[in-house]
């Protein structure tokens, strides 16, 4: 950590109850390596005990830390500020877009995670299958039978970002639908692709591709989701055709 | 509408800070789609000069030729091949060819129809 | 409400986008044809009324272009109501649309060929 400090402003939403949104500005001295998060809650801290904002891990793995920082969805454990403002710079911070906001910073993630679980998704996956077929293999000794944590943290910043949830909150999503992607690819359930073959499903994306570009954990939902068209296409195809593929249901 | 919240402002589609060329070429086909079926309505009405005959038809070429309806005419194909080559693009992507290097391939096909809009005008405005 | 169903109306599913997508490619395909021909290999480009009228007597034109207004109509009426779907409408309002649309498509489709038959018998 670098000695040098920073005076900052800090322009954060706040929302209780029924009651309409406004922002509250807080200076703030800080040291620019650290991040977003960290000035956040020394806010909490020393400034306002009311403000409500949701933090877990610090270290990217839990996803609760999801905010808009300056407009743009970011991991505000990892955000430096040094690298989203400057000295006597403004900093504005608001819940994530398209979730209906609970408290301040605080947003409803209850539906998401019904649709995750539905799309049956798994946190651990071999490791041959968790990553993206045209990634850099990332570890050393491959045919070893080992598994990891999944690269998708569920921190909701793609479904944030975009604009086809922003206009419809019946649409799944790109969070959800790299989720099935995902799990299709390991259990071919094909009860999942009923799932995102449909109206709010793979057909609503619009392909503005906002969701791969914010993902702080390389999921590449955009990728997936076409993936996933493509992979629906082909079993319709299938279908109608009358080759018959024993359907399995979990 | 629907449970948003967080600011739903409009006008966040349009916020150039952070948008990706995705966006920006979706709201370019919707604008280009727009103008292309308005064309599409009048290029029927205008065709039914036809029904009328020779004289009606040859005088409404005479109309055509002004300098009006030829920009028009530019406005129109340059709507078409944006419209007709984005469409490409998004064709191949749902399908999965080229998902990952979206940027340069939207930038190539704008840049085909910037060229095919030059052409069109130098035929258009610049020969006789 | 009563009598509506608890599925939703169908929004845009699979074979509505295949249909939008497949038709956008086709009408690339022929518009190219369709600009090449009436603008660059027909005599006089067909700028006068008798060189429409002889255009239209070679028996593969009007059947390209009855084809080519069908897939026109068909992409940009699919397209309109693609754009319609994100203002959310309610099943109620999307009933309205998907007639209007269905009404409107189909007379633009009828006047079309109408033009076109119009203008081959002219020349028989």
């Amino acid at each position: 950590m670098s000695s040098t400090k920073w005076t900052i402003t800090l322009n954060i939403s706040r929302q209780k109850g029924q009651e309409p949104r406004k922002f509250q500005t807080f200076p703030l001295e800080v040291d620019p390596d650290e991040y977003v998060l960290d000035a956040v809650e020394r806010v909490w801290a020393f400034h306002d005990r009311s403000l409500c904002f949701r933090h877990a891990c610090h270290h990217s793995t839990c996803g609760a830390c999801g905010m808009l920082v300056n407009g743009v969805e970011k991991l505000t454990c990892i955000t430096l500020i040094r690298s989203v403002t400057k000295n006597g710079g403004i900093l504005k911070v608001e819940p994530l877009r398209n979730f209906p906001v609970i408290s301040d910073l605080v947003v409803d993630m209850g539906q998401f995670y019904l649709r995750m679980d539905q799309a049956h998704f798994a946190q651990v996956a071999e490791l041959d299958e968790s990553c993206l077929p045209f990634e850099r293999q990332l570890f050393a000794t491959p045919g070893g039978e080992y598994e990891r944590l999944v690269d998708c943290i569920e921190c909701g910043c793609c479904i944030s970002a975009c604009p086809g949830a922003h206009t419809s909150s019946a649409y799944l999503g790109p969070a959800v639908l790299a989720g099935i992607q995902h799990a299709y690819n390991q259990s071919h359930d094909s009860m999942l692709l009923d799932l995102a073959d449909h109206h709010d499903g793979v057909w609503r994306c619009h392909s503005a591709f906002e969701c791969t570009a914010v993902c702080p954990s390389n999921v590449d939902p955009a990728w997936r989701i076409m993936d996933l068209r493509k992979k629906a296409v082909v079993h319709r195809l299938r279908r109608a055709f009358g080759r018959k593929e024993a359907i399995t249901h979990e | 509408m629907n449970n948003r919240s967080a600011p739903a402002h409009f006008w966040r589609w349009f916020d150039p800070r952070h948008h990706q060329p995705g966006t920006w070429a979706f709201i370019l086909n919707r604008v280009t789609a727009l103008g292309l079926t308005l064309y599409l309505a009048l290029h029927l009405v205008a065709l039914s000069q036809l029904a009328m005959g020779p004289q009606a038809y040859d005088n409404f070429i005479v109309l055509a030729k002004t300098p009006v309806i030829k920009v028009g005419e530019m406005l129109v194909i340059a709507a078409g091949l944006i419209h007709g080559l984005n469409g490409i693009r998004i064709a191949l992507s749902s399908f999965g060819i080229g998902v990952r290097n979206q940027k340069q391939i939207f930038a190539g096909l704008m840049a085909v129809a910037a060229i095919g809009i030059f052409i069109f005008a130098f035929s258009i405005f610049g020969g006789a | 409400m009563i009598g509506e169903s608890s599925k939703p109306k169908l929004r845009e599913g699979v074979w509505l986008w295949l249909l939008k997508i497949i038709g956008g490619l086709l009408v690339f395909v022929v518009l190219g044809i369709h600009f090449v021909i009436n603008h660059l290999v027909a005599p006089g480009g067909l700028l006068s009324y008798q060189d429409v009228i002889n255009y239209y007597k070679v028996p593969i034109v009007p059947i390209m272009e009855i084809g080519f207004l069908i897939f026109v109509v068909s992409h940009c009426f699919l397209g309109l109501r693609s754009i319609l779907l994100d203002l959310n409408p309610s099943d109620r309002f999307l009933n309205w649309i998907d007639g209007i649309l269905l009404v409107g498509g189909i007379g633009a489709c009828i006047y079309g060929a109408w033009l076109i038959i119009l203008l081959t018998s002219r020349g028989a």
